[in-house]
């Protein structure tokens, strides 16, 4: 019988992690859970094999305080980090350290840590490239967005995902990036569920991509699976809903209007100032014309992946 | 697109009989949750396409198809012909002769040009009818997946050709050749005769399809196509996959003597179909 293994969950906070350490709490192959939180997180459930250690991460110095603190103490086997920063509006130096910085500092710890043996780091789909004479399925050598007049939001997470992947196999520390399918629901940062927040959503016309889409349910248990599983390298996690914008709108209980591409970016922008919300036209104008679902057959055969939560869509 | 596969479900029942429709429900489909596949198509613009693609087929270009047996049944293939007539009416008519000529209904997946996609409207309906980017990615997965790909290896060259070099092939790009030796495919050669001659061509544009990222915009002599009488020869099928391991598609030589194994084989359909033919009307 193999010996109960003790995680660490950043990004506590947010609806993902929130999700997997409740996950984890009902895992009998799991003993100790140390939810990290970036303040305070009074939703977490009480439970003694939960402690809860709220921290910013994106000082280094409180990372090595966490890690060769309350982690060791704990005896912390495994480091779920899905913490990411969520909102696209926010750029500046301190989300670069809350979303790059904390995985540099996490990584390098980890490695001469005395009981991390693996991290499990959730990344994001927007780190793919997705143009027109790309494959529709993605795939995990897919390019990724590399774009220099790519926003901070996706510079991060590209350069968190490569800082990541760099290190794969250079020290026994296992690691596994989770490349997972956007997540459609509130707080979880997703821009689609922002743009169909709105009663009428404008689409670019003559283009209705193919997109795919993931729920906090299948995201926890994707991470729940890479963390009791011995492999290691990048893996997409796909959703189990994948079908066109037009129909996602549809089915999300909003009216759809094509208008010229041309129009979405400065109409959207205005939206944004005059609403604050944090759709970005500009950050997701490929997406809405051509087509990128993930790949999820490297999941499926390794880990057992299988989306099986589909979204619940508002009008059944 | 501008509706949704209700309305092209009713459009389809609309102008075709019950039993045509039935027929098409049996075809090979990977639905990946809301009725679409992960590339997009949709079983009602499929019957849709048919509907549109239909008239054209039966009374516009009087299509006569020989040779179709030889289209597999079932398992990946690749169906490589001619191109030409300066829109792609040829991929058109051997989309529905496959849909037609296969129990149950295979759709070609039309492997087009990277500019394709990127057309407003028109990308989004043949994506919806099967149509599929030109990137190995897509080509690979849906080989693996067991679909049948409709390529046509002479690509934008071969469909702005002059007049004066109708019939005459362009020199066959590779990917096909390599993907079939990969992929275990069998390759189905075909020729379509009357394409050629549909909209002879004044000249040819740079400019006007830059915009659009298409590298040359043919400019027709006439402003529809002719109703010339298209022939579609299917030819016997080139068992690249069994005649190679999968590792020879990384020898560069072998796959360019295998794409000019399948150049030669449509080019004597090709000669063929000409010689057979008694006029581009009839």
């Amino acid at each position: 019988m193999t010996r109960p293994v003790n995680v660490m969950v950043t990004g506590a906070d947010a609806p993902v992690g929130e999700r997997l350490v409740r996950d984890l709490l009902g895992d009998s192959r799991v003993d100790r859970i140390l939810a990290v939180p970036w303040k305070e997180a009074a939703h977490l459930p009480r439970d003694e094999r939960l402690t809860v250690v709220p921290v910013d991460l994106s000082g280094s110095r409180r990372v090595h305080e966490l890690l060769f603190g309350k982690a060791r103490d704990l005896g912390i086997d495994v480091i779920a980090h899905t913490q990411l920063h969520r909102s696209a509006m926010d750029e500046n130096e301190r989300v670069h350290a809350y979303n790059v910085d904390a995985v540099r500092a996490i990584l390098s710890l980890s490695e001469r840590h005395p009981t991390i043996r693996r991290l499990v780091m959730r990344s994001d789909v927007a780190v793919y490239q997705i143009q027109r004479d790309l494959p529709i399925l993605i795939g995990e050598h897919h390019p990724l967005n590399m774009t220099g007049k790519a926003p901070q939001w996706v510079r991060d997470r590209v350069e968190a995902d490569v800082t990541a992947c760099t290190r794969m196999g250079m020290t026994p520390l296992e690691i596994v990036v989770l490349r997972t399918a956007e997540v459609l629901a509130p707080g979880t940062g997703s821009q689609l569920y922002d743009y169909l927040e709105s009663t009428v959503c404008l689409r670019p016309a003559g283009y209705d991509p193919m997109l795919n889409l993931l729920t906090i349910q299948d995201c926890a248990a994707a991470m729940q699976k890479a963390i009791h599983h011995s492999a290691q390298g990048v893996f997409n996690i796909p959703g189990a809903d994948t079908l066109p914008l037009s129909a996602a709108i549809r089915r999300w209980g909003r009216i759809g209007v094509p208008v010229p591409g041309l129009m979405l970016a400065p109409a959207y922008r205005l939206r944004s100032r005059v609403t604050g919300r944090d759709f970005r036209y500009g950050m997701n104008r490929r997406r809405f014309h051509y087509s990128g679902v993930l790949d999820g057959t490297r999941a499926r055969e390794t880990l057992a992946y299988v989306p099986c939560h589909p979204v619940q869509w508002p009008t059944g | 697109m501008p509706f949704p596969p209700a309305v092209a479900r009713i459009l389809a029942q609309a102008s075709q009989p019950p039993e045509a429709l039935q027929r098409l429900e049996a075809m090979h489909f990977q639905d990946a949750g809301h009725g679409y596949d992960a590339f997009g198509m949709h079983p009602d613009f499929v019957a849709l396409g048919t509907t549109i693609a239909g008239p054209l087929y039966d009374r516009y270009f009087r299509v006569e198809s020989t040779g179709h047996q030889h289209i597999p049944q079932h398992g990946p293939a690749i169906l490589v012909a001619n191109h030409s007539g300066n829109i792609p009416i040829d991929g058109m008519m051997m989309w529905l002769d496959v849909v037609r000529h296969t129990d149950p209904p295979r759709v070609p997946r039309a492997v087009a040009d990277h500019f394709v996609p990127s057309l407003p409207f028109v990308g989004t309906l043949f994506a919806r009818s099967g149509m599929v980017g030109g990137s190995a990615g897509n080509a690979r997965a849906l080989l693996e997946a067991g679909e049948l790909l409709m390529i046509f290896p002479e690509g934008t060259p071969g469909i702005v050709k002059p007049w004066a070099e109708r019939y005459k092939l362009r020199r066959f790009r590779v990917g096909h050749a390599e993907l079939a030796i990969r992929h275990g495919a069998q390759v189905v050669p075909c020729a379509v005769i009357g394409a050629e001659e549909q909209m002879p061509q004044l000249t040819t544009s740079r400019r006007l399809g830059k915009p659009f990222g298409i590298p040359e915009v043919p400019i027709p002599a006439v402003p529809v196509p002719l109703p010339v009488r298209y022939h579609l020869h299917w030819g016997e099928p080139l068992r690249l996959d069994l005649e190679h391991q999968p590792a020879d598609a990384d020898d560069p030589e072998i796959v360019r003597q295998a794409a000019a194994r399948v150049q030669a084989a449509v080019q004597a359909l090709i000669d063929r179909g000409l010689k057979a033919r008694r006029g581009i009307f009839r």
